[in-house]
């Protein structure tokens, strides 16, 4: 197996230093870039899989490198933030970003969900689109039946709770915004009616999820919106051993 | 010009007094319409409104001898002469005389000195004229009625005069007495007012009846202007009277009577303007009025100006207050910000200076830096959330949120911490959506889990819960941990830097409760902890519940 190519754009270089150890250890090869202007030559030269990228650059804003590299790649970027504004990450995902970190974060977190990007791109890359089966924990859901079950046993959605979870299927475990989630399932006339999103919301957990006060796979992302965790495709079941307790709840909640 | 007797000093007074065009500038008060008395000078009295024609010299004579009684002194000397004719036929005419005396005081008691001056001359004319013989003639048979004349005038006078003179005392008493009273009222009413309106109302309702028919006490703004919106006032004139500390009057032609602008003015400065409108007391009155209404804006100035220090001195304690918590929230927060940096220096050197330091050893050091750090991190979030509440005030993103999506998130945040401890969780599965900021809300829930973290033992259990009750929302955290320190009432934890254990390990300034329940006020609700029995705590949030949004059927989607 090719060691996967990260490109790391940090302008603080401790940061960098700790998050290259951490990957390097993974197994991946890691560019960096300080800047913004760096970040565009290294992306362009060393074709990333995965991009990490801090948003606060010192010659410029992390968004619109973001949607420059949008524009002829879909590798996943993870958002790294010291801005804690809702706001912010709502606007880097739409952006083009996939999902994002605020800091302080800890490795774990960041080596899971660097882990889980690369898996769903891998699984987009793989042609899964001909692959209509979906399944995440114990429920299986056929997009092209519309059929779901749930330990096997079918379960009822309604029209409007279906589309709500393929639309979180299409997303692969990226974080879907409230604004994106109400476009593609209610239309364009719903988009600052986020608790719809809710209440259907709430709907699908109730339905799908063992335990629906601490869902494992339809996870909240507080006032931004939603991401469906622990999704693989047909039989092929992606999982990996995590090393230490404390890291299981987050490969669970980060595992696409 | 036609002006009455009395009032002719008036309106030397008045022409010296400026009065103010709506423009803004001075023009002298005489040349506009009807002259207004300044009020400075206790014996004018105040003119009467209607502008004087050419009354015949006849009718001002009457007018003026009806003012002071002239008549009534007349048609009394006329009575007595009457009486005194019909009682000559059984008395002698020397005891007559005696009828005239007793008219003289009579009018002098009711009318005053001139009518009993007057009462006493006529009294002995008509003595002379009708009685002394030879009768309905001046001419006398005995000069030795001349001397019973000349003594009878003088008794007569003197005798006027000092029942004159009794009755004005006895006025001037019972009008002091009124001014005292009125004045105690005032007195009472403005010491009862405790704020700058109450004082507003208290002179436009009670105080300025008494002297007019309206009244308006106008207040300067904090840059000194008086604003008003009251159509019978000049905001201009208002300000010139506050500005030069002088009285000034304004007749806005056509809008009912003219207003009088008053300085109020208290020992350190004017504090406002008195405007009176409708001013018309009896003549005979005004000087006692005017004392009265001096009096009443002195009051009135002074209370205005105990409110205004009043209103320093609390403003002083809330900085000083401030002060005092800004020191208290500096100390706290450099002792608990330095702690955890120590330690992870201290650490971050042994790891590396010690070459042959024990693998567990290394493990327990980077542990340590890591935990520190998790508490520097809590520190300096509640503190920025703090920094950005008291910038900005409590500025709420409200939408509408299922409190079981606030409740996972700050689960899923406070994960690590919690480690090991059973959580429980018992939310109702038709809970209605609630109004809130998610992101403070969730600030809550977060310091709450943290503390159930911080003050319990590793296999602690926890229990979360939310149901409808009552009127709102109830949420309950609880922990079967140690429970609430028992030395302190449990409100006192939600003061800033209270902490159950004093000056223990656990690091945290005691930002964290008094953030939670700011949020939870700021929502409306209220937080409060209770003791959980048989051991624990519980912390409880209500909320206030209002009719959600509603949700189109899907079928019409």
């Amino acid at each position: 197996m090719t060691r996967q190519r990260i490109l790391l754009v940090e302008d603080e270089g401790d940061i960098r230093h700790f998050i290259r150890v951490a990957l390097e250890r993974e197994g991946m090869t890691v560019f960096e870039a300080a800047n913004a202007w760096e970040a565009r030559i290294a992306a362009a030269s060393r074709q990333p899989q995965l991009v990490i990228m801090d948003l606060g650059l010192p010659d410029g804003d992390g968004k619109d490198v973001i949607r420059d590299l949008r524009g002829w790649s879909s590798a996943p970027v993870l958002v790294l933030s010291a801005r804690e504004h809702e706001q912010e990450k709502v606007a880097a995902l739409e952006a083009g970003a996939d999902d994002y970190l605020a800091k302080p974060f800890g490795v774990p977190e960041l080596l899971a969900r660097v882990r889980a990007h690369l898996r769903r791109a891998n699984l987009i890359g793989m042609g899964g689109a001909t692959l209509s089966i979906v399944r995440f924990g114990d429920v299986q859901v056929d997009l092209a039946t519309y059929e779901v079950s749930r330990n096997g046993a079918p379960v009822h959605l309604t029209p409007i709770e279906f589309r709500l979870l393929a639309a979180l299927i299409r997303g692969y475990g990226k974080v879907i915004t409230y604004r994106q989630l109400l476009l593609d399932v209610w239309g364009p006339g719903y988009s600052d009616r986020p608790h719809y999103a809710r209440v259907y919301m709430n709907n699908l957990r109730q339905k799908l999820e063992e335990d629906p006060a601490r869902p494992r796979h339809l996870v909240t992302e507080l006032q931004v919106g939603y991401r469906l965790a622990g999704i693989c495709r047909g039989e092929a079941t992606l999982s990996a051993a995590p090393p230490v307790p404390s890291e299981r709840g987050l490969e669970t909640r980060y595992q696409a | 010009m036609a002006i009455p007797v009395r009032g002719f000093a008036v309106c030397l007074r008045a022409a010296r007094a400026p009065l103010v065009d709506c423009d803004g500038a001075a023009r002298p008060f005489a040349a506009s319409g009807p002259p207004l008395t300044s009020m400075r000078v206790a014996s004018a009295p105040w003119s009467p409104g209607s502008p004087a024609s050419a009354p015949s010299i006849a009718r001002r004579v009457a007018a003026m001898a009806s003012t002071h009684g002239l008549l009534p002194a007349l048609l009394a000397c006329a009575v007595a002469t009457l009486a005194a004719g019909v009682l000559l036929r059984v008395f002698d005419l020397s005891n007559v005389v005696i009828l005239f005396l007793f008219t003289v005081v009579l009018v002098a008691l009711r009318w005053g000195k001139l009518a009993g001056a007057v009462a006493a001359l006529f009294g002995v004319v008509s003595f002379d004229f009708f009685f002394v013989p030879p009768v309905y003639s001046f001419h006398l048979s005995d000069t030795q009625y001349l001397f019973t004349f000349a003594l009878t005038l003088v008794v007569a006078l003197v005798i006027g005069q000092l029942a004159a003179r009794l009755r004005e005392e006895t006025a001037s008493a019972i009008a002091g007495e009124h001014r005292a009273t009125a004045l105690a009222n005032v007195a009472g009413l403005l010491s009862a007012a405790v704020s700058t309106e109450e004082i507003v109302d208290e002179c436009n309702n009670t105080i300025a009846p008494m002297f007019g028919s309206r009244g308006w006490l106008l207040l300067p703004d904090a840059q000194g202007r008086i604003n008003t919106q009251e159509p019978m006032l000049d905001g201009a004139v208002a300000q010139w009277v506050y500005a030069r500390g002088r009285e000034a009057g304004c007749d806005r032609s056509g809008e009912g009577s003219p207003v009088r602008y008053t300085p109020v003015v208290s020992p350190l400065g004017t504090r406002g303007v008195l405007a009176l409108q409708g001013v018309a007391p009896s003549p005979s009155a005004a000087g006692e009025q005017q004392r009265l209404f001096e009096a009443c804006c002195a009051l009135i100035g002074q209370a205005l100006e105990r409110i205004h220090f009043a209103d320093l001195a609390r403003e002083a304690e809330v900085r000083i207050e401030g002060e005092r918590l800004r020191h208290a929230l500096l100390a706290a927060v450099s002792h608990d910000l330095k702690t955890p940096l120590t330690a992870i220096r201290g650490m971050a050197e042994t790891l590396e200076s010690a070459t042959g330091l024990p693998q567990a050893e290394r493990v327990s050091a980077v542990r340590a830096i890591r935990d520190q750090s998790d508490a520097l991190h809590r520190l300096v979030v509640n503190l920025l959330d703090l920094a950005r509440m008291q910038e900005h005030g409590i500025h709420l993103n409200r939408e509408w949120h299922a409190i079981g999506e606030v409740v996972e998130v700050a689960l899923a945040g406070a994960a690590m911490a919690l480690g090991a401890r059973q959580i429980h969780i018992h939310l109702d599965a038709d809970l209605p959506l609630v109004e809130l900021d998610a992101c403070l809300f969730e600030r809550v829930l977060a310091n709450l889990l943290d503390n159930a973290a911080k003050y319990t033992q590793a296999r602690a259990n926890l229990w979360i819960g939310a149901h409808v009750g009552g009127n709102g929302l109830l949420l309950q955290v609880e922990d079967d941990g140690p429970g609430l320190p028992s030395d302190v009432l449990p409100e006192t934890l939600f003061a800033p830097f209270a902490r159950g254990v004093r000056e223990s390990a656990i690091s945290g300034v005691g930002l964290g409760l008094t953030l939670c329940r700011s949020i939870v006020e700021a929502h409306g609700g209220a937080l409060h902890a209770y003791p959980r029995q048989p051991v624990g705590a519980r912390f409880e949030i209500r909320l206030p519940l209002r009719q959600p949004p509603s949700i189109e059927p899907e079928q019409n989607l």
